[in-house]
């Protein structure tokens, strides 16, 4: 039932775009997961319909001028276009962005919603790689696993923070174990 | 018929939750007023997440609730701060509003605990007395304590002993103590535990140190290192900073609020509740305080004291929306800290995610008085801090060097190359209060209960550009001994205008036509009205300021309770 990777808030066709976005972001690469492997699109989308549902009509409104900008550029939806073509769109956009201080007291002007957009999912990927599993992205914590963060640990020995430590030795953990070990071990460490 | 308390306390953050719970246990009935939750052991476990916490601020107040406006100086308009100027939520999650929630700022601290230098209650003398009178601004309004250090130090002693802070003594009773800081002021005896377990970098950074002259000592911090009075040992789990801790280890004013509530009948603690007004009676005696409640109706409870200790920023928000500013000092001589960031990466893996951001090393070498002469005009010094842990993923992507990309292949390879071999310095630069900065009452903005935004108008100055510039060199001298491949610093002149060690905007005095409240924190103008934390401090010293927050906080409790022995104020009538 559950074998489909469906949505919450994105079309299949915005969830497409989306995770072509945070692809370029953090790209994949051989034997070396990105954000797409991450599911930082399944973060985003779950985040749009919580925590940051004041943000869907910017998303809708946003995919919509950056496809158009990706049409305009090279006739071609963005998840159409080569990586070597995305990277070029996103390109010209960062450039948009280093030239405009970004005062955001008006989202509506067209290239500063481009730019505002380009910065949302940017710092959306971010958090869909690199935030804790349990929100839906950094799936298997491959986010943690590409730095070497082992994530949420109850704790580390002095032995572990000794210079040169390899800490891809520490087995990842998320915050669910951390609740997961819940009471119990909050009842041992704090009310021993 | 609504019940009458002895004392309201408003916010029960750093000075609140010891005055609260002082009162109690010494019989009185207390109401604590706090805009934000009254926590549970069990909120504690969900931690460990840095959206949650860090890009969410879950500990802070948000723009669309509590806004801030800030101007540079006041020939502008304010705008809402630049964090929250995004109205995408997409600030700089660090320049964060205080937290609330009982504990406030001691629950998201990173811990630092230092006391406060003999010399740095005595500024404004020391300075004109080395380099005379000329050498400050025409606009500075620097200024002498009323109190000493040797009024503080009983204080200092009962933070350290009965609250639990670690580490090293360096002068006991003015013997040197080996392995300590050589330049502390006497204290009378040893902290009750030893610091924190040592940083993987913090080898390369004392050797360094050592090998330049300086005299590197373990940072003195909140956080228990052994079982200490019912907390648990520090298990250097590395979300520290802006995170709750999970096992108690950390010095928090929440276990005393909640021990008290639990303990007496004396402390109710009424969450999620919004001061808006301090009210007196007929005779301009404090009467007690209206709220809003989480529904927005509007609650008034009296009682005979009223303590403000909702930090300096919106005890000065009160005072002024209460109208209670006779002497023209309240929300002026906003002090800030300059932290001048210096990142590098070190040849060896350093795990900056492991343990304390304050398991490293500090330098004293160069703090207030103790800055050598120099050509740059520098007149008080700073200690030179070190960042060794608490470092997560999503913050070091926040804090990348220039010449990294933003994005794509570069910026994986540089994370999956360098975020373990990261390592952080920072100074903390005080700038001088002068007539430009300061707090008032916003005239445009309003919260959503109509409630006017605070606005600040600050700026860095020249002096304060020159004095980050100074220790950065310092930084570098250190960074090279390191060995650091690469480092990059933060703008002397940043963006940022808020910074958690915000001061100054109710200074203490016992010159009502100069100061705001006198060293007690009762307030010159409105009897059994208490405005404490750091917006009582004259000046602002380099060191991390909640140590003496809580000193005053002492004080302030004796003082109404009339067990205090500074100065000769008699107990106070009410009690």
């Amino acid at each position: 039932m559950l074998d489909f990777q469906a949505y919450m808030y994105f079309n299949q066709e915005e969830a497409k775009t989306i995770e072509a976005i945070a692809s370029r972001f953090i790209p994949s690469e051989e034997n070396s997961p990105g954000a797409r492997e991450a599911g930082a699109v399944i973060f985003i989308d779950r985040s749009l319909s919580g925590f940051y549902s004041h943000l869907q009509t910017f998303y809708r409104k946003g995919l919509a001028l950056f496809e158009q900008f990706c049409e305009k550029k090279f006739g071609k939806q963005f998840a159409e276009l080569s990586v070597e073509q995305q990277d070029e769109v996103l390109h010209d956009i960062d450039q948009l962005r280093a030239k405009m201080e970004p005062s955001v007291a008006n989202i509506d002007e067209e290239n500063l919603l481009l730019v505002q957009f380009f910065s949302v999912v940017y710092e959306h990927t971010i958090e869909g790689t690199f935030g804790d599993p349990i929100y839906g992205g950094n799936r298997d914590g491959v986010g943690w696993k590409m730095i070497g963060f082992p994530g949420a640990q109850w704790r580390y020995s002095p032995e572990q923070m000794q210079l040169g430590y390899d800490s891809k030795q520490i087995e990842i953990k998320s915050l669910a174990d951390i609740q997961k070990l819940g009471a119990s071990a909050l009842k041992k460490e704090v009310l021993k | 018929m609504t019940k009458h308390y002895d004392a309201i306390v408003v916010g029960l953050g750093a000075s609140g939750g010891i005055i609260a719970t002082e009162l109690a246990r010494a019989g009185l009935k207390v109401v604590g007023l706090e805009k934000g939750a009254f926590y549970k052991e069990q909120d504690f476990l969900t931690k460990f997440d840095e959206i949650r916490y860090y890009c969410r601020s879950a500990m802070v107040p948000h723009m669309r609730t509590d806004p801030i406006t800030w101007r540079s100086n006041n020939k502008k308009e304010a705008v809402v701060l630049p964090w929250a100027s995004n109205k995408l939520g997409l600030g700089d999650p660090f320049q964060t509003p205080p937290s609330i929630g009982t504990g406030g700022g001691t629950r998201s601290w990173g811990a630092a605990s230092f006391r406060f230098r003999e010399s740095d209650f005595k500024m404004r003398s020391l300075i004109v007395e080395r380099f005379s009178e000329s050498a400050l601004q025409d606009d500075t309004t620097v200024v002498d304590w009323p109190v000493s250090y040797e009024d503080l130090e009983p204080y200092y002693d009962k933070v350290e002993w009965e609250l639990g802070v670690a580490g090293k003594p360096g002068n006991i009773n003015g013997e040197v103590q080996e392995g300590g800081n050589p330049f502390e002021s006497p204290r009378k005896r040893d902290y009750p535990m030893p610091p924190l377990p040592r940083a993987g970098a913090d080898k390369l950074f004392t050797e360094a140190a050592r090998k330049l002259g300086y005299h590197p000592f373990a940072t003195p911090t909140g956080i228990a290192t052994i079982d200490y009075k019912g907390r648990s040992a520090c298990t250097n789990c590395g979300f520290c900073h802006g995170y709750h801790c999970h096992v108690g280890a950390k010095l928090s004013t929440h276990e005393l609020v909640s021990a008290a509530n639990k303990e007496t009948d004396n402390l109710e603690i009424r969450q999620y509740v919004r001061v808006f007004k301090v009210n007196r009676d007929s005779s301009g005696h404090v009467h007690g305080v209206s709220y809003f409640d989480s529904e927005g109706n509007v609650v008034e409870v009296t009682a005979d004291i009223v303590i403000l200790s909702c930090y300096a920023l919106e005890n000065a928000r009160l005072l002024l929306a209460s109208g209670i500013n006779e002497s023209g000092h309240v929300g002026k001589h906003l002090s800030i800290h300059n932290y001048g960031w210096f990142t590098g990466i070190m040849p060896e893996i350093t795990n900056p995610f492991m343990g304390s951001l304050q398991s490293g090393s500090v330098l004293d070498d160069l703090t207030s008085e103790l800055i050598p002469d120099n050509e740059e005009g520098v007149l008080w010094g700073s200690p030179i801090n070190t960042w060794t842990g608490d470092m997560q993923p999503i913050e070091t992507v926040h804090s990348l060097p220039p010449h990294v990309p933003k994005w794509g292949k570069g910026l994986k390879d540089w994370l999956s190359e360098n975020y373990r071999k990261l390592f952080k310095m920072y100074s903390q630069h005080s700038t001088l209060p002068s007539e430009q900065f300061y707090v008032d009452l916003d005239p445009k903005v309003k919260d959503p209960f109509g409630q006017p935004a605070l606005r600040i108008t600050h700026d860095w100055t020249e002096y304060d550009r020159k004095t980050v510039e100074y220790f950065m060199k310092i930084k570098r001298q250190l960074a090279r001994e390191m060995g650091m491949k690469d480092w990059w610093e933060d703008s002397p002149t940043p963006n940022y205008h808020v910074t958690v060690h915000d001061t100054g905007t109710h200074r203490m005095g016992w010159d009502p036509a100069a100061s705001v409240v006198n060293p007690y924190g009762e307030v010159h103008e409105c009897k059994g009205l208490f405005a404490v934390g750091g917006g009582q401090f004259p000046t602002l010293p380099s060191y991390n300021p909640t140590e003496t927050i809580m000193a005053l906080a002492y004080l302030t409790s004796d003082h109404i309770l009339g067990r205090s022995a500074v100065g000769k104020v008699e107990k106070m009538e009410v009690i």
